[in-house]
């Protein structure tokens, strides 16, 4: 080889080196796009928030760990950026040289996130904590446990039992879902809520002398009674006046919105016997295809909206609150907004809201359309603009004909019913003021509060188990072999006891129900079998009668024989015999 | 002879016709056949491995507490930072694989003999220092495979009859790896080794042109043909080429194959495959298949048997009458290699 | 024979003046020289700027834009001192009333003459540097002592305003600070499609 080719060839391996940088240059471009949009981002610890860090790495390193994955991380919102408090707050003190609180409320994540907060405020959400006055509480606090201590009476093997809490089931329960009362320990040997502090506009106590009242540890932190932390119910009723807790839904420290996003998290409290919202998601079609698909719907997103970042299937948070392509993208921490029926009552009603925000109860037509600040028309328009994103305007108009036919199928042969029962036998002091201390008082519980709601919800969100076996098969078997037989038997054993006006007065509304064309066939064949007992009794050819097999007892006594057990969808009263060749009641009569 | 030539030959009396006979030598023809490059190759790789590696020493830090992370720190953010890990491994293989593939060509052409032993154990102590780097410069990442490799290669060598358990000492800095075993493997691969290798391989080439290179007359030679080309620029050309070639190959496979982490080193846990670099498969399958004293002596008897080779190969040739025996035992000795080079690379243990 | 032609051929272009081919020949030797020197310095030259590269330092110092505080925090005319992550003292002051970054300035407190802490003194309407009686008017710009001889201002920091939340651009990392980590791996971890990654509870 000459000199010159061996110099043309060094030029043209040359050229093919450079060539090879080339696809260095350009791997390491690639690499770079993927650095940054990869969202390798940094995380530096705020100052103010260093000393912080430094301990709790050590005392609770998975706080910190939670917290440095979150968004608050890379934006520079530390510790105390959600955790300062201010001298005369009545939970503040002074943490090694931070002045802190250690109960986070919605004021705190308002300063930033001021829109959610107000939303979040103005919703039933936030008035969960209000449960304190209702049925619910006094189940949980006086009949399944007790609102003072009482002694126990028989000693804990191995540990030292002197005081049985009694609030402990609402504390542990329906607190942690709905919300207690945050309480701080009083020197006395009380506590001090929200209803004490009398707190103003900017959440510090006005009574200044229960503040002095406030016991604290050695090191000046107030002292929160464990009875009322920990707690992240999501109506919260706060030291501060507040209402609510944000955690409740975006878990700390690493509030994460993908979790928001997901069924589970609304599962939490929106699942069992009394409202299987999550349950009734999964049976859905929904819920299926959400199962099915969600690694491929973008969880991450920053704005997760529907129509934009995802189609594939909705969640709690698709229909209830997320954004979507017909509303800008907007999220509302309000889930009220696009709920047309409320199916918590017993009787359902229409979602018509006042400027408060209150379900309007006015049946004047006129003084209703006077009150009605956001009509439940509004809001079912608000909730069609997410079903149409996957289902012709036909088909969402179909289901909601489906849905409203089943409320008010509900409302009108069972809700309305028994509480016309429920309130004649109170009327007639018939039944005790004490709730819960009479069967009937838990069946009627069981029909309007699990069974006849979990029917609702599984109407609302596609899920025909719950529509029907676990909805309103069971409704139907509580109010026939149930309702009727035990308020039946009340107004027996009042007639027994002398009380006949009463008694005629519930067996009326009783007859006059069960009159009615869709309750007509629980008491026809019985009626045709006492007809024709009767007959049988005078006339002595049997086959005159067509009744069925002798030995069926009547009417009245089956009530007497049901079970007592409520949580029994199977009633063990022997089924009146029904001879198959019977003819339809309205010949027989 | 111009001014500035005239002022610096004052200085350095050296002329250019000295300077021409010291670096012009005569290339015989049969060194224009490519696989007599294999010298040249590892030569221009160990230039490649300095420039490089003293770049990445400007990032890595040499603690155990910062070490895979300053690691981490060049293959993920540096610029080029992967690029040049990458050439830097990769060129550790093929300057390895070349020195190997060197010293067979050397071995079978029998260019160790007189007068050329000394050049032969200066090769020999060239590999060694060489497969030293190699393990050194591993270890160095402070990756599982890093520490448990160095903790048994230290237990390896404390198996050595006498010097032993001194050489273990020296190479941890203790009885087991502590906090300053790591500075000792890097002051060894980045400061001692290079610059030994560099003394050797001065060593080497003042050898190679104080004794010459044998002409090997090839049968399709042209008889009239020059016997002879020019060092400058003819060889030198070749060599070009051939480093171009090497960084074009070097920069594919950086870029197929560029060097990636494995999990960091925990000394509570064994990982379950612990496996030296390539290169010592062979002593690690040897390893497995005796014990740890007869394998560790019989493999210091078989290298210094390798060392001392031209003397074995006069003596065999002497008492066998086979001029050839030595081609004889280096074909059965590759087979061997390779075949326990694979076995080891087949298997998990 | 065809054999001793191509012999013969041979020794007669060997032996022909080649008073023709000279320049050609010339030209491509020059030509084969400089394309191998030009060859090899691209291509070697290359190979330099990219080594060259990786020892510049990276990204220069980590940089993020990290949250001071909200709008409502200063009113218009006051201002705030704000710490970064790595110890840089910056003034955060509100000129206008509106809530657009245009309505916000970030100085750094660091007087740019020998690095002084500088304070703001609204009865003066500046910033004043202790040390050397160095003064800045409310842009930053110096106003008298060293500083103004030298020209030398405040140093400004890229602000931004967003859902009336204010945030800085500032330097992460520094040797006395915490060091900047990446962002969390469990979150991060999440980001792929494999459903083995957000099995567990946490993001």
């Amino acid at each position: 080889m000459t000199i010159r080719t061996k110099q043309f060839i060094i030029a043209c391996l040359s050229a093919a080196f450079i060539i090879s940088l080339i696809f260095v240059q350009w791997q390491e471009v690639t690499r770079r796009e993927q650095e940054s949009g990869g969202g390798v981002k940094h995380v530096a610890v705020p100052a103010s928030s260093q000393g912080c860090v430094k301990c709790h790495q050590q005392s609770s390193p998975g706080i910190i760990d939670h917290w440095t994955g979150s968004t608050h991380a890379v934006k520079g919102v530390g510790c105390v950026e959600c955790h300062q408090a201010e001298k005369h707050d009545a939970d503040a003190f002074d943490h090694y040289g931070a002045m802190i609180a250690v109960v986070v409320t919605p004021k705190d994540c308002g300063r930033c996130h001021k829109t959610e907060t107000e939303e979040f405020m103005a919703s039933h959400h936030a008035k969960a904590g209000n449960i304190l006055a209702s049925l619910d509480n006094f189940l949980a606090e006086t009949v399944e446990g007790s609102r003072t201590p009482f002694n126990p009476h028989s000693p804990t093997p191995g540990r030292d039992v002197t005081m049985v809490n009694g609030m402990a089931s609402v504390d542990t329960g329906c607190k942690q879902c709905h919300g207690g009362k945050v309480a701080l320990e009083a020197i006395n040997g009380g506590l001090i809520t929200v209803d004490e502090l009398k707190p103003d506009e900017s959440g510090k106590p006005t009574n200044t002398d229960i503040v002095a009242q406030i016991k604290k540890a050695s090191n000046g932190r107030p002292i929160l009674a464990a009875s009322s932390w920990p707690n992240t119910g999501i109506g919260r009723l706060n030291l501060d006046g507040s209402r609510g807790s944000c955690s409740a839904c975006h878990s700390r420290h690493d509030f994460s919105p993908r979790r928001a996003r997901q069924p589970e998290n609304c599962g939490k409290c929106h699942l069992g016997p009394d409202h299987p919202q999550k349950e009734i998601f999964e049976e859905s079609k929904h819920g299926v295809a959400f199962r099915d698909l969600h690694d491929h719907m973008n969880l991450n997103a920053k704005d997760w909206v529907l129509g934009v970042d995802y189609t594939q299937a909705p969640t709690c948070a698709t229909c209830h609150m997320s954004g979507h392509s017909r509303n800008g993208g907007k999220v509302t921490h309000d889930p009220g907004g696009r709920i047309s029926w409320t199916n918590r009552p017993p009787i359902s009603m229409v979602m018509d809201t006042d400027a408060d925000g209150q379900v309007v109860k006015e049946t004047d037509p006129e003084k209703r359309k006077a009150l009605v600040a956001h009509s439940w028309q509004d809001k079912r328009i608000a909730m069609k603009n997410v079903c149409t994103h996957c289902h012709t305007e036909n088909y969402v108009d179909s289901f909601y004909k489906q849905y409203d036919d089943f409320v008010i199928n509900y409302n009108e042969k069972f809700a309305k019913p028994g509480q016309s029962i429920m309130n004649v036998l109170r009327e007639q002091k018939l039944i005790t003021k004490q709730d819960f201390d009479e069967e009937i008082e838990w069946t009627w519980f069981y029909l309007w509060h699990h069974e006849g709601r979990r029917a609702r919800h599984g109407a609302s969100m596609m899920a025909p188990d719950y529509a029907h076996w676990h909805g309103m098969y069971e409704v139907a078997d509580r109010f026939y072999m149930q309702l009727i037989p035990q308020a039946r038997e009340i107004a027996h054993q009042a007639e027994e006891a002398g009380q006949t006006a009463e008694a005629e007065a519930v067996r009326k509304v009783i007859e006059d129900l069960l009159a009615r064309p869709e309750h007509k066939w629980y008491e026809e064949m019985k009626v045709t079998r006492k007809a024709a007992a009767a007959d049988q009794a005078s006339v002595t050819s049997p086959e005159n009668s067509e009744s069925a097999v002798a030995s069926v007892p009547a009417a009245e006594e089956v009530s007497t024989e049901s079970k007592a057990s409520p949580a029994a969808p199977e009633s063990k009263e022997p089924e009146p015999v029904i001879e198959p060749g019977s003819k339809a009641p309205a010949d027989q009569k | 002879m111009s001014r500035i030539a005239r002022w610096f030959y004052e200085r350095v009396p050296i002329s250019g016709e000295q300077l021409a006979e010291l670096t012009n030598e005569p290339v015989p023809n049969h060194l224009k056949r490519w696989w007599f490059c294999l010298g040249g190759t590892p030569a221009y790789l160990f230039v490649i491995q300095i420039v490089t590696g003293i770049l990445l020493a400007l990032y890595y830090q040499p603690s155990t507490l910062s070490a895979f992370e300053s690691i981490r720190y060049i293959t993920e953010e540096a610029t080029f930072g992967w690029f040049l890990r990458s050439l830097h491994k990769w060129a550790a293989t093929l300057m390895i694989a070349a020195m190997i593939l060197h010293q067979m060509r050397v071995y079978f052409t029998s260019a160790y003999r007189r007068p050329r032993e000394l050049n032969w154990m200066i090769g020999m102590s060239l590999l060694m220092c060489t497969l030293l780097t190699g393990f050194t410069g591993y270890s160095l990442v402070f990756e599982q495979l890093s520490y448990w490799g160095a903790t048994v290669a230290a237990n390896i060598s404390d198996a050595v009859p006498i010097v032993g358990p001194i050489g273990k000492q020296l190479l941890l800095g203790g009885d087991e790896y502590n906090s300053r075993t790591l500075s000792r493997f890097y002051i060894l691969h980045a400061a001692v080794l290079p610059t030994t290798l560099i003394l050797l391989v001065i060593l080497h080439i003042a050898q190679v042109r104080m004794h010459g290179v044998t002409e090997f007359p090839e049968p399709d030679d042209e008889p009239t043909a020059p016997k002879h080309f020019n060092f400058f620029p003819d060889h030198m050309l070749t060599e070009l080429m051939l480093g171009l070639v090497l960084m074009i190959i070097l920069c594919a496979l950086a870029v197929t194959l560029p060097a990636t982490m494995g999990p960091k080193a925990d000394p509570m846990s064994t990982p379950e495959v612990i496996k030296p670099e390539w290169f010592f498969y062979v002593s690690f399958r040897w390893l497995k298949l005796f014990s740890l004293s007869f394998a560790v002596i019989s493999s210091g008897f078989i290298v210094g048997a390798m060392f001392v080779w031209p003397w074995i190969d006069k003596v065999l040739r002497r008492i066998t009458g086979i001029e050839e025996i030595s081609v004889y035992i280096g074909i059965i000795a590759t087979f061997l290699l390779i075949g326990l080079t694979v076995w080891e690379a087949a298997v998990a243990h | 024979m065809a054999h001793d032609n191509l012999d013969q051929r041979r020794h007669a272009e060997a032996s022909q003046p080649a008073a023709d081919g000279e320049p050609r020949r010339r030209f491509l030797t020059t030509a084969s020289g400089s394309a191998m020197a030009a060859g090899l310095l691209g291509a070697y030259g290359t190979f330099g700027y990219m080594l060259g590269e990786f020892v510049y330092p990276a990204s220069g110092s980590v940089r993020g834009w990290l949250f001071v505080c909200t709008t409502e925090t200063l009113a218009p005319g006051e201002a705030m001192d704000f710490t970064s992550p790595a110890g840089a003292k910056v003034v955060v002051a509100r000129q206008g009333a509106g809530t657009s970054a245009e309505d916000f300035l970030a100085l750094s407190s660091v007087c740019p003459h020998l690095g002084c802490r500088v304070h703001w003194e609204s009865q003066d309407d500046r910033f004043f540097c202790p040390c050397h009686n160095g003064a800045f008017d409310r842009e930053g710009k110096p106003i008298s002592g060293p500083p103004q001889a030298a020209n030398q201002s405040l140093v400004r920091f890229p602000l931004k305003v967003e859902n009336g939340l204010l945030f800085l651009e500032v330097p992460l990392e520094s040797l006395a600070s915490c060091p900047a980590q990446r962002a969390n791996s469990l979150r991060s971890g999440s980001e792929s499609d494999d459903p083995d990654t957000h099995s567990s509870g946490v993001a």
